[in-house]
């Protein structure tokens, strides 16, 4: 089973007996680890024991499931902006805003990095993803270029230029014959592996806005992900956005049959939400997940979509989160969402300066199944 | 309800321009002038000549995306700090070419005001925030047009270059009088029908203005009326630009200089600006909107502070290259900075509590850093100003005493500044 960034799918759960029935109408919050600055990536390890997360402070914080425990590795010079494990093994790629990447045995709670890659990207490295067999490490960014690295010593193995705009998003095809790269202005690369030459471009340009009064461009494509067999890809952003300032709009992703390249879903969030949908992922029935973000501290959604309608079957209320990954075991999905500390919104706050705090996040892990501490029905309390 | 602006009084009725003239020819000639009337003459020819160039992005200009990052702090952005031409001085690497003119520069990093919301904040700031004494006060480049007095090339002296509408701003004016309000080229165009249609001969012009001047006469003889001047005064601006149409015409510009500046609406404005303050316009207030970064801060600051940065540097070097930079008071600034602490759109909202800005030219202390923020870049550390000081200061540079000049509100003596602020510590040169 294929389970790159992109494509993180479910295997069988290990004690398939006792499993609970999949199920992510019944989704409910499940565990949750805090960190007190703000975590805008996370997933978990290929062997589902561990989850790891990163952002704003700089370091990779790796949290064993089972007992919580957890381990930091330090190295990152500034913000996180990208992370994957290699499903082969035990290395963990992490991606910053300088364009380095580094490798960590994500395991080894003292690890330092295997090796690192400087000028991965003439500006940031904004995303990661690793091939199937778990040779080869992609990455893109700033300077439009996807490069494809040996993750064995990070050696550069292909480059290929091509993007008119930063490279957000990038996903494997579970065949590992085709790579995906998605832009700032909605341009969905299809790549050849063995080539190296751009197949095709497919249209996401609903996830770009550039008003003529705008002074930059808003949007992008900001997340993508095959299906587990590859028959389809979703991706997802903002359209429509109002404003370069607040950058308010309208959460979409698109879903796109990859053997035409056309766009065969639009999937909306079902409460109001203005910000980008920052992250998707297939489920192990073919549903989508996606994840959107929105503006103070005010609550958005976890969304499931079926692949044929457009507004969500399911979604939870949460806070704003910025990625979301699924369990191999299929029944677990991964957020990492903001926290407000109560010091958000317009100043001048003088008055607060020692209550004034940088927000925080929570790894929020949701079950994809019924919460056996739910009161089933009829045992609730009766009205009177 | 139309309002009388100024007393009317005969030293009212005779203008400063007539009065400088008389004083000048008094001074060529040599008779009768007192020493004091000298230093009176000497006073206003030094003036004579000074400009401003107010750079005005507005919502808010990150601080710590550009004049005051704190990469190592827990509210630092991801982009590194880069050296200056001031040596221990470091700014955002968003700001490559600003870096490089540091020297010409006072950065304050210790602005500290009081208002948090656009709406207030925007006329509180560029008013100077004002004691409440009844009145409207007037903009910065309303306050310098009547501080300085209208220049004698007869251009309009308070040009305001924005994206969008263009028009008369009068409102600019504020107690002054719509006279002194600005002329608003929507991005940086001439006024509309600054070309005279061809069928209009000289006679006819001639003879239409004449009617236009009798019956503005008449109109006005009982009343001292302040948009009856405005729109004299918005007339004479025109046809002294009419015959200026070349302040207009693009390809008269290097290519090379467009190249400098950019091409987006900031580039283009600020070359804009360039052109007109060479030509002699005393206040050109430059405007750029969406600075408001409320979401996705990082990724727009990505994309629109190099749009500042590089023409904003190009427009000192330009100054200074003509040997402007000793008559050009330059500000960029916006009505507050931005928060610290990074919302759940990844961006930051307002904050008037610690936040930099940037001065320039004539008066103007260069390679100042001034003031300091704690560490964690979300408070000043040591002694705060407010824009009340900021307007000490810019009238200092242009050489006027804020102490000693006073409005004239229908004969109540009004403060030209906020007499419980001071100029900037180490801003002037």
């Amino acid at each position: 089973m294929p389970n790159s960034p992109a494509t993180q799918s479910a295997e069988p759960h290990s004690n398939e007996a006792q499993a609970p029935a999949f199920d992510p109408v019944k989704a409910h919050i499940g565990q949750a680890f805090k960190h007190e600055r703000q975590l805008i990536r996370a997933r978990f390890s290929p062997d589902g024991k561990f989850v790891a997360a990163a952002g704003l402070d700089k370091l990779i914080h790796v949290w064993e499931l089972e007992s919580g425990k957890k381990h930091t590795l330090p190295g990152h010079a500034t913000w996180v902006s990208s992370l994957v494990f290699n499903p082969k093994g035990r290395q963990l790629f992490t991606a910053d805003f300088h364009g380095t990447i580094h490798c960590w045995d994500f395991a080894a709670p003292d690890s330092k990095p295997l090796f690192t890659i400087t000028g991965a990207d003439a500006n940031i490295t904004r995303a990661l993803a690793v091939a199937l067999d778990g040779a080869h490490l992609f990455s893109g960014g700033d300077d439009c270029t996807v490069r494809v690295w040996s993750t064995k010593d990070g050696a550069k193995v292909k480059q290929w230029p091509g993007h008119k705009g930063c490279i957000f998003s990038i996903a494997v095809h579970p065949d590992g014959k085709s790579v995906a790269s998605g832009d700032l202005f909605g341009t969905v690369k299809h790549w050849d592996f063995a080539t190296g030459k751009c197949v095709r471009d497919l249209d996401a340009k609903e996830l770009h806005t550039r008003k003529e009064d705008f002074i930059a461009d808003v949007g992008g494509v900001r997340c993508i992900a095959f299906d587990a067999k590859g028959t389809f890809l979703v991706c997802g952003g903002l359209n429509n956005a109002e404003s370069n300032a607040f950058c308010p709009g309208t959460p979409l992703a698109l879903l796109y049959d990859w053997g035409t390249g056309k766009k065969t879903q639009e999937f909306k969030l079902a409460n109001k939400s203005d910000g980008p949908i920052n992250a998707v992922r297939f489920l192990q029935n073919g549903m989508i997940a996606g994840y959107g973000e929105t503006q103070n501290g005010a609550q958005t959604e976890l969304a499931f979509w079926q692949p044929d309608k457009s507004e969500p079957l399911h979604s939870l209320k949460a806070q704003s989160a910025y990625d979301l990954d699924i369990h191999p075991d299929g029944l677990r999905l991964l957020a990492p969402l903001f926290i407000p500390m109560g010091s958000g919104g317009n100043g001048a706050r003088a008055q607060q300066k020692a209550k004034y705090l940088p927000n925080a996040s929570v790894v929020q892990i949701f079950n994809l199944f019924a919460d056996p501490k739910a009161k089933q029905p009829g045992n609730g309390k009766k009205k009177a | 309800m139309k309002r009388s602006y100024e007393c009317g009084s005969a030293e009212h009725l005779f203008s400063r321009r007539q009065a400088l003239g008389t004083l000048a020819g008094a001074a060529i000639g040599g008779f009768g002038l007192s020493s004091l009337m000298q230093e009176a003459v000497a006073a206003e020819m030094k003036k004579k000549g000074k400009q401003v160039l107010f750079i005005w992005l507005d919502g808010g200009m990150s601080q710590f995306e550009s004049w005051d990052p704190k990469p190592d702090s827990e509210f630092g952005g991801p982009f590194r700090t880069i050296k200056t031409s001031v040596p221990g001085t470091h700014i955002s690497e968003l700001m490559p070419d600003t870096a490089k003119i540091m020297h010409k520069l006072a950065v304050v990093r210790s602005m500290s005001t009081k208002d948090p919301n656009h709406s207030t904040g925007v006329p509180r700031m560029q008013r100077g925030d004002p004691a409440n004494r009844g009145v409207s006060y007037p903009y910065l480049g309303s306050a310098v047009t009547k501080l300085l007095g209208f220049p004698a090339n007869g251009l309009p002296p308070y040009i305001w270059i924005k994206p969008g509408s263009a028009g008369f701003i009068y409102q600019e004016a504020g107690f002054l009088g719509s006279k002194y309000g600005a002329l608003a080229l929507g991005d940086g165009k001439p006024p509309i029908h600054i070309n005279r249609p061809e069928s209009v001969t000289d006679e006819t012009d001639a003879a239409r203005n004449e009617l236009r001047r009798l019956a503005n006469a008449r109109f006005r003889m009982d009343r001292r009326d302040s948009e009856v001047d405005a729109y004299e005064q918005s007339y004479e601006m025109a046809v002294q630009l009419m015959k200026r149409k070349e302040l207009f015409d693009n390809t008269r510009l290097p290519a090379k200089d467009i190249e400098r500046y950019g091409t987006h609406p900031l580039g283009r404005h600020l070359l804009q600006a360039r052109v007109l303050l060479e030509a002699g316009v005393q206040f050109v207030k430059v405007t750029s909107y969406h600075w408001d970064t409320h979401g996705d801060n990082f990724n727009m600051s990505q994309q629109m502070v190099p749009q500042i940065d590089r023409p904003f540097a190009a427009i000192v070097n330009d100054l200074e290259e003509r040997g402007m930079l000793d008559n050009v008071v330059v500000v960029l600034m916006s009505e507050f900075g931005r928060t610290p602490t990074i919302n759940s759109r990844l961006g930051r909202d307002h904050w008037p509590d610690a936040w930099s800005l940037a001065l320039a030219g004539a008066g103007i202390n260069r390679g100042a850093l001034i003031g300091k923020t704690t560490k964690d870049g979300a408070w000043v550390d040591g002694e705060g100003y407010d824009v009340g000081d900021l307007f000490h200061t810019v009238f200092r540079a242009l050489g006027i005493n804020p102490n000693k000049k006073h409005y004239d509100n229908n004969g109540q003596p009004l403060p030209i500044v906020r007499d419980d602020c001071f100029a900037i510590d180490g801003a002037l040169a």
